[in-house]
């Protein structure tokens, strides 16, 4: 698994099963970046109730992630938010599609709830751009802040040519740092390849915030703090289908980095676990060999030395 | 941020039980697994794969060590050419550490969806598993995966948590004995005041697996079989195990029973082909009653395993220090999926009854009459929860606000290393 996917399996999967056979349900589970989830039956068993809460809410809501969610969920979306939940989705389970191609759509649809919150501030930022390139009012949109982490954000800024998105990201651990900066220092490198060319930019700085970034207030400055630009060019959004994966991939960079640092980790310590063995292998064929005389005593019991 | 819910995981031979604390049911369970890219031999020469010229562009390193798959999608890939499924644990405990890390990472941000750096996390351990795995374990967890806390917990202990949630139980007790039961060993595993009494614990070779086998024996030797296609008997068998046994309480009055009116007791199964679709019937008769009860009288199915299960609980309590035998007799929790079958309970508790009452009879008898025992009580529990108990009882446990004090904290294991993970605080002792 290179890519993360952008669905939540649990919800998939647990929403398949009760469509196939309702029944009271209580559970309650996450999902990156401290999403919550609730998905309970609290009347009746036919009647599922899928409740987020996401720690920039507010943020999302002020970039427009209603209606995304009411053009993606529509008649579901609940007028009652469930409390300490920012969004609640009812699901009849009787009105659902019938079993089939339809179904498996709606169920994905369910699954995409946070991917779908999450891409209204990149919606907008795309529709900006567009109005920008037409009318050259001014150089840059408003630069959209994200808190979707405690010390962590992602800021989108649309201009006239570009939609530029940047990635603050915080390493907890020396190791994941430098880790970290090879893996991006890669991203740029992999840009080279004649067969990357479409890729879009990415820029990576440590502890300096780019220049875009400066006036941003509230900004930690310590070492460990690791900025990465993205910038998109209209040929990335243009085609809205390009435009929908570029935003599923590009939400989960955060995710994909800490994964593949791991994922990194794990290898060097497979790497590191082969090479002790072999090490062993080399000191045990070192070892003298001990000529034992078994002694015995007078009744014929052995001797054994500790 | 509120704290999010710690993960818990119970790794298994046979299936691992993974899901978020606070819920009554694991989030997956699904086999443990792993079907990676190389040749099944395992110990290879070349160890991990080495990307083949090291240069500074990423498009020339392989990505071998992210080609694998887990849980169910490992064995639906077995047959995919160059493709091999590993077990990485092996009677309980980890045999693998390069495949185990592997497992664990998909079963992280795959399916869990979680970043491990915002959770705390609760393992559990079978009984005797040495303290080298734990560090390993931990070792894993704290630096690949920079969890926040650990919490390795043993699983019979947490089987006995999960018991509390059965009306049955009044005080919340770490005492006991443990029956668990899963798909490879039974275990009969005493704790005492949450510690596990490591000399007395036994195993029994009889577990989900060879009652399959059993039942598939009796229904071929009946021809109910003939039917079935070969590949899907074995399947077919598990189902009819699963859903149409119960334990009786005296066999010869059941074969009776079932010559008296067999049209009631005899029940019928019905498949499907897996290929053709053609749907098939067959009967299920006495195994459904026989199967459980190679627990009991062993001999019917094995020829070199015969002490029956009262009989092995009864030696493991007696081997056990003489000041909690009275708190594991009163106590007697049931785990996992072998355990589900009806009326287990009574059987287990009715034959072990009996035993104990004959002993004190004996010895009120020997010691001349003159002493009157107040009697031992003896009582098996069986809940809701059994199936998953020891995942629901981590979840139970880890849901307590005071699970947090009881994790060693990553700043704790890089002040003093994976040594720390030797010891863990026992839930409700005072240190």
């Amino acid at each position: 698994m290179i890519l993360l996917e952008s669905h939540n399996v649990i919800i998939q999967t647990t929403v398949a099963e009760k469509l196939a056979k309702p029944s009271a349900l209580d559970v309650q589970f996450v999902d990156y970046d401290g999403v919550r989830f609730h998905l309970s039956t609290p009347n009746s068993k036919t009647v599922l109730l899928l409740s987020m809460h996401i720690r920039c809410w507010d943020e999302l809501v002020r970039y427009g992630a209603l209606d995304v969610l009411k053009r993606e969920y529509g008649p579901w979306l609940s007028e009652q938010v469930e409390p300490e939940y920012n969004v609640s989705l009812e699901i009849d389970l009787a009105q659902a599609p019938q079993e089939g191609e339809d179904r498996d759509r709606f169920i994905k649809s369910l699954s995409l709830l946070k991917r779908h919150a999450l891409a209204a501030p990149f919606e907008r930022a795309f529709i900006a751009q567009r109005s920008l390139e037409d009318g050259a009012s001014s150089d840059h949109g408003e630069l959209m802040q994200i808190h979707y982490r405690d010390e962590e954000a992602i800021y989108i800024q649309a201009s006239a040519d570009r939609v530029t998105v940047f990635f603050s990201t915080i390493f907890r651990e020396e190791t994941d740092r430098i880790f970290g900066k090879v893996f991006l220092q890669e991203f740029v490198d992999a840009r080279r390849l004649p067969a990357l060319q479409n890729a879009p930019q990415v820029l990576y700085s440590n502890r300096d915030p780019p220049l875009e970034l400066r006036q941003v207030r509230g900004l930690k400055d310590s070492e460990d703090v690791g900025y990465v630009t993205f910038v998109l060019f209209p040929r990335h959004f243009t085609n809205p289908d390009v435009a929908y994966s570029t935003i599923s991939h590009i939400q989960l960079f955060r995710d994909y980095l800490h994964y593949h640092i791991k994922c990194s980790k794990a290898y060097m310590h497979s790497r590191m676990r082969h090479r002790v063995s072999e090490f062993q292998k080399v000191l045990n064929r070192a070892k003298t060999e001990v000529a034992t005389t078994e002694r015995k005593t007078v009744s014929g019991r052995t001797l054994v030395s500790r | 941020m509120s704290l999010l819910a710690p993960i818990i995981s119970d790794n298994g031979t046979g299936f691992s039980k993974v899901g978020f604390a606070g819920n009554s049911d694991p989030s997956f369970v699904f086999p443990t697994a792993i079907a990676t890219r190389g040749p099944a031999s395992q110990p290879s020469r070349s160890g991990p794969p080495v990307p083949s010229k090291p240069g500074n562009l990423a498009s020339k390193r392989g990505v071998e060590d992210l080609d694998f798959f887990i849980g169910d999608e490992a064995l639906a890939n077995a047959k995919t050419p160059g493709y091999s499924v590993h077990y990485p644990i092996r009677h309980g405990m980890i045999d693998n550490w390069d495949h185990m890390e592997r497992y664990w990472e998909q079963t992280i941000f795959k399916y869990l969806r979680a970043e491990p750096e915002d959770h705390h996390f609760l393992l559990t351990e079978p009984p005797l598993n040495p303290p080298e795995n734990r560090e390993q374990t931990a070792e894993i967890f704290f630096e690949s995966f920079n969890i926040k806390g650990l919490y390795i917990a043993v699983q019979a202990v947490l089987a006995l948590a999960a018991s509390w949630s059965s009306n049955k139980v009044t005080d919340r007790t770490l005492t006991g004995t443990v029956i668990d039961s899963g798909d490879g060993v039974t275990h009969v595993i005493p704790c005492a005041e949450g510690y596990v009494i490591g000399s007395a614990i036994k195993h029994i070779p009889i577990a989900g697996r060879d009652i399959t086998q059993f039942v598939l024996n009796l229904m071929r030797e009946r021809g109910e079989m003939a039917n079935v296609p070969p590949e899907d008997q074995l399947r077919v068998a598990g189902k009819v195990k699963e859903n149409y046994s119960y334990v009786c309480q005296d066999i010869v009055k059941e074969f009776r029973k079932y010559d008296s009116d067999p049209y009631n007791m005899f029940q019928r199964f019905t498949g499907e082909h897996s290929v053709t679709g053609r749907t098939y019937k067959i009967d299920v008769g006495y195994e459904r009653f026989l199967a459980p009860e190679i627990f009991f009288n062993p001999e019917i199915a094995s020829s070199d395993f015969l002490t029956p299960l009262p009989e092995i609980v009864d030696g493991v309590i007696q081997a056990s220090p003489i000041d909690v035998r009275r708190g594991l007799y009163k106590n007697i929790v049931l785990s996992g999926g072998s355990t589900m079958f009806t009326h287990f309970g009574q059987r287990l508790k009715r034959d072990l009854k009996q035993m104990v009452d004959r002993r004190i009879e004996n010895s009120e008898h020997l010691s001349g009459s003159m002493m009157r025992s107040t009697g031992v009580e003896v009582d098996v529990i069986s809940h809701k929860r059994q199936r998953y108990a020891v995942w629901f009882g981590g979840s139970l446990l880890a849901s307590l606000p005071e699970f947090y004090s009881y994790c060693h904290t990553k700043a704790q294991y890089e002040e003093i290393g994976p040594s720390i993970c030797r010891r863990y605080q026992i839930f409700g002792s005072v240190n």
